[in-house]
């Protein structure tokens, strides 16, 4: 399974391309879903579908279509975080002190987690089902805060693990001196196999790399949309240095909205815009009439450099 | 007569394995005092990472602290028992170092 990102400035096609990428690909044989992180979702006006959280096949064709609610992923991780806050703390139900817990909605950073958390189920689940996974990412700067979620998570919980290590060298010493590890009657694991603070670090460790190495292997792509102006070159440029700090591999670029690719603007935001990144391949794709109801048909092939 | 020699050296080995014995027991256990306060400091540590939010340190993700707190009970007694000897910390280092 192969993955594609889609990601750009506001407004310059990310999603019509997305959607005309993943149309290519399934016409080109492959079991294709297309998904959307983005909150203002316009698959659904793409495709003339209603669309929500679950696949939906596109005219029994092999294009399937989801709209990831944010919204909706971000209530599902408090509902559960939630559930067990409520058990641990159930001996506050009688006065009603549950119900402070709903301030948790406003934390910060619930958005990027419940998307991550997506992300990582999504991967999991659909390996077997689909030749490709078309993603169409919300604005900039919450997609570069997603895409290095996973990163920052590992590097957190590699620190714990250490300190771990540390704690459990320590009780497997004081075991090995006085006997069998016991404190006050409670016996604590001193190796890290019977720790289950270990085990969960481990697991937790497991599972994020699996997200990391995915979004950095050869089966990721992630693709820059751009047009020719100065507004979306300068947010392009930046974009693209967060992808490359991320180790992200940068496939693609598609010029879009393209009128005259001779014009001295489209030459000048190409040409800075690609100053030094030799591996970032270019497509032009042509200004795309929008009142056309089948604007993900286009003649452009899109998909010869993924 | 040959035999009450043997006694004697005999017993002369069980006073020596005797002392030691003490000596070893006394020594561990001076050794297995400071490591135990230190898996103290570091257990305190470990959840006062996890806590970070409330003391105003960087602090892991918060799911990351979500899923390990409850399997943490032990280390949060010891973060309870630290925070309410940390007035009286110079008589905990006194007494580790056995300074009186």
């Amino acid at each position: 399974m192969k993955t594609i990102f889609f990601t750009g400035k506001g407004g310059v096609g990310k999603s019509t391309l997305s959607s005309a990428v993943a149309w290519q690909l399934m016409e080109a044989g492959n079991r294709v879903l297309l998904v959307s992180f983005d909150p203002a979702h316009n698959l659904g006006d793409i495709f003339h579908m209603k669309l929500s959280h679950r696949k939906k096949r596109f005219k029994k064709t092999n294009l399937f279509l989801q709209e990831t609610n944010l919204e909706q992923a971000a209530n599902d991780y408090i509902e559960a975080n939630m559930s067990l806050l409520n058990e641990v703390y159930s001996y506050m139900k009688p006065f009603n002190m549950d119900n402070y817990f709903n301030v948790l909605k406003y934390s910060p950073g619930v958005e990027e987690y419940a998307a991550i958390t997506a992300m990582e189920k999504l991967f999991r689940e659909e390996q077997e089902n689909y030749d490709y996974i078309v993603i169409d990412t919300p604005p900039t700067g919450l997609t570069l805060r997603i895409l290095a979620l996973p990163r920052i998570t590992v590097a957190w919980i590699d620190r714990l693990i250490k300190l771990r290590k540390q704690i459990l060298e320590k009780r497997y010493t004081i075991h090995k001196i006085t006997g069998k590890y016991s404190e006050k009657g409670t016996k604590l694991a001193y190796e890290e196999k019977d720790d289950t603070v270990m085990r969960k670090l481990n697991d937790m460790r497991e599972r994020y790399d699996a997200v990391q190495l995915k979004l950095e292997g050869d089966e990721n792509s992630v693709c820059i949309v751009f047009n020719p102006d100065y507004l979306s070159l300068r947010e392009s440029q930046r974009l693209m240095d967060g992808v490359e700090e991320l180790n992200l591999p940068l496939r693609v670029a598609y010029h879009n909205k393209l009128k005259d690719p001779e014009s001295e603007v489209a030459q000048k935001v190409e040409h800075e815009l690609l100053n030094g990144r030799s591996g970032v391949k270019v497509e032009h794709v042509y200004t795309i009439d929008h009142t056309e109801p089948t604007c993900y048909i286009m003649d452009t092939d899109l998909i010869q450099s993924l | 007569m040959h035999g009450g020699k043997e006694g004697v050296i005999a017993r002369i080995f069980r006073y020596l394995r005797f002392f030691f014995s003490v000596m070893d027991i006394s020594h561990r256990s001076k050794v297995v005092e400071v490591t135990e306060f230190e898996v103290k400091e570091l257990e305190n540590l470990f959840v006062l990472l996890m806590m970070g939010s409330f003391t105003g340190v960087p602090s892991p993700p918060s799911f990351v602290a979500a899923e390990l707190l409850p399997h943490l009970d032990h280390e949060i007694k010891v973060l309870n028992e630290r925070a309410k000897d940390s007035f009286d910390s110079l008589s905990d280092m006194a007494s580790l170092l056995d300074i009186d």
